[in-house]
């Protein structure tokens, strides 16, 4: 069996590409086979034009200094302090004492450790063994960092710490990075573009903000409707989860549907959210029991602009129009 | 026995004793170390894959692990002679003593390798280190502080075994134990010299945990 079919995915310079999928799709296989620590069985990767199957041991080797992965268990070297963790990657290619040295203090500048150089990782918290990690990953000036899982294994305000800091990273080096993980929020709050791998293939893929309020596979639909936080709705009642953006924000929709329509719908979940900047609203309803009356407030919502997709098997027949920005769904 | 006498016989046998312990383990971890990083490197889980070598390697150390060490310096008496000129004596009872430790200290040394965390070593895969770059920078640092725990069993054991070779020609304590406490009925020759190893195995011991608790630094302080 397969671990991993027909997937293909672009990732352009500077993209933070999340790859989310639930536990066992596969995911952490994928982001082996961009550094080839897995080697896929057929395919290729390609990185920078450079077919990495074709390279020697030798060529792989130079290449994997410009692929920086960090870990969900941070995987610092034990008997080695900061300074030491970040200056490996340094003495590998062969850098100069001063260089390192000089290098390093950058680093733990960037990462904000300096008053911990001379600590081991068992010495330190998690978030800040992370930072140490993100450090090293920095030091060999890679093109792309992976990150598995970075933030799985640490509370919430270090997991939005290491996040701003991956961010940071991005923004100010233009360094791409690939994320891996099983949290929807993670691929909100970070991304620019999200792969859903569900069972070894990809579901679906695109800039999150399309497939946040647009999802069109099982998967993607799964993972970002779980995270609604509507309770599972009883049998045969009918649930519907509408998105709006901020362009729509101003304008009361619900009170207009219920005044408008004469339509009574129960609020069961709301939420902003913050995609890339960008504020999305996030409601679910429970809509009345007749299907006439149904079919009327998914109309008018419709067309006042919102988003609109059938929650109530969480399979999520999508009911919005096809809309003009499904040219993400490809990528 | 006079103290004038005994003292520096059992003097001598402690000399005799610290020189075939030492020596062997030194010989015994110049085979075993590299002997210890190929098992490693060449397993089924390995950096370097190669079933049927490390398949052969595991046999063998297998094989020269079941001959009980008396029994062994017996065998190896013509190597013995061809290295050392003669069968018995302090240098010669070394020969025996590193073939028997040896893959003893590599199956030491290759648990301790073992132990490293493997996502340290896939970490160091990561950012395009060589296989011997991962060897000497990353497992064997990693491991130091196992490694000494190790390498205090095992000067422990080439001690016990070094006593042992007193039956069959060596020298040492061991040898003085024998030949004044079992073949002379000299029995306070024979408890003093037991107590001697007792105090050596605890010298050995302590020091070997003291290093290795010094050089590790996983431990919060």
């Amino acid at each position: 069996m397969d671990a991993l079919r027909d997937i293909n995915l672009d990732i352009e310079q500077g993209d933070i590409y999340g790859i989310i999928g639930m536990s066992g799709a596969g995911k952490s296989t994928l982001v082996r086979c961009i550094n080839f620590l897995e080697k896929p069985t057929a395919g290729q990767v390609i990185i920078d034009g450079k077919d990495l199957a074709k390279l020697s041991s030798k060529e792989l080797r130079t290449l994997r200094r410009e692929v920086s992965m960090i870990f969900q268990q941070f995987n610092l070297l034990q008997q080695r302090d900061v300074r030491g963790n970040i200056a490996y990657p340094m003495e590998l290619s062969g850098k100069s004492k001063a260089y390192i040295k000089k290098r390093t203090d950058e680093l733990l500048e960037v990462v904000g450790l300096t008053e911990r150089q001379h600590n081991y990782p068992s010495q330190l918290s998690g978030g800040q063994q992370q930072r140490v990690a993100i450090a090293r990953a920095l030091a060999s000036d890679p093109k792309i960092i992976l990150c598995d899982e970075a933030t799985s294994a640490l509370d919430p305000t270090t997991t939005t710490a290491i996040l701003n800091l991956l961010r940071q990273i991005n923004r100010d080096m233009g360094i791409t990075i690939v994320i891996i993980t099983h949290e929807m929020s993670v691929v909100e709050t970070t991304c620019t573009h999200v792969a859903i791998i569900d069972q070894g293939t990809l579901a679906e893929s695109g800039k999150v903000e399309d497939i946040f309020s647009h999802p069109e596979s099982e998967a993607a639909r799964k993972l970002i409707f779980r995270k609604s936080g509507a309770a599972a709705p009883k049998l045969g009642e009918r649930t519907i989860r509408v998105v709006f953006d901020g362009a729509g924000a101003d304008e009361p929709i619900i009170s207009n549907l219920v005044m408008e329509c004469g339509v009574m719908v129960n609020i069961t979940a709301a939420n902003t959210r913050t995609i890339n900047g960008q504020v999305f609203g996030e409601m679910v309803l429970q809509l009345p029991e007749e299907a006439a009356q149904q079919e009327k407030a998914i109309y008018y919502l419709k067309t006042h602009g919102v988003k609109v997709n059938d929650v109530s098997d969480l399979s999520g027949k999508d009911l919005s129009e096809p809309s003009e920005d499904d040219e993400g769904g490809d990528r | 026995m006079p103290m004038a006498k005994m003292i520096p016989l059992l003097w001598n046998g402690i000399k005799d004793t610290m020189y075939m312990t030492m020596t062997s383990t030194l010989f015994a971890y110049l085979i075993g170390l590299p002997l210890a990083i190929l098992l490693v490197l060449t397993s089924p889980k390995g950096l370097r894959p190669r079933p049927i070598l490390y398949r052969i390697l595991d046999i063998v150390v297998n094989v020269f692990r079941s001959v009980p060490f008396i029994i062994l310096m017996i065998l190896v008496i013509p190597i013995t002679r061809a290295i050392a000129g003669k069968a018995y004596g302090s240098t010669a009872t070394v020969v025996p003593l590193v073939i028997a430790a040896a893959p003893y200290v590599a199956r030491m040394i290759e648990s301790s390798l073992l132990e490293v965390n493997p996502g340290v070593i896939e970490a160091a895969q990561s950012m395009g280190s060589s296989t011997w770059q991962i060897i000497y920078k990353v497992i064997i640092p990693e491991a130091r502080a196992s490694l000494l725990v190790g390498a205090t069993i095992s000067i422990g054991t080439i001690l016990g075994y070094s006593a042992m070779s007193g039956a069959v020609g060596g020298g040492g304590l061991g040898q003085i134990a024998i030949q004044y406490g079992y073949q002379r009925y000299q029995t306070d020759i024979l408890i003093v010299t037991v107590i001697l190893l007792i105090i050596l195995m605890q010298i050995f011991q302590l020091l070997g945990m003291w290093i290795s608790r010094k050089l590790d630094k996983r431990i919060r302080e």
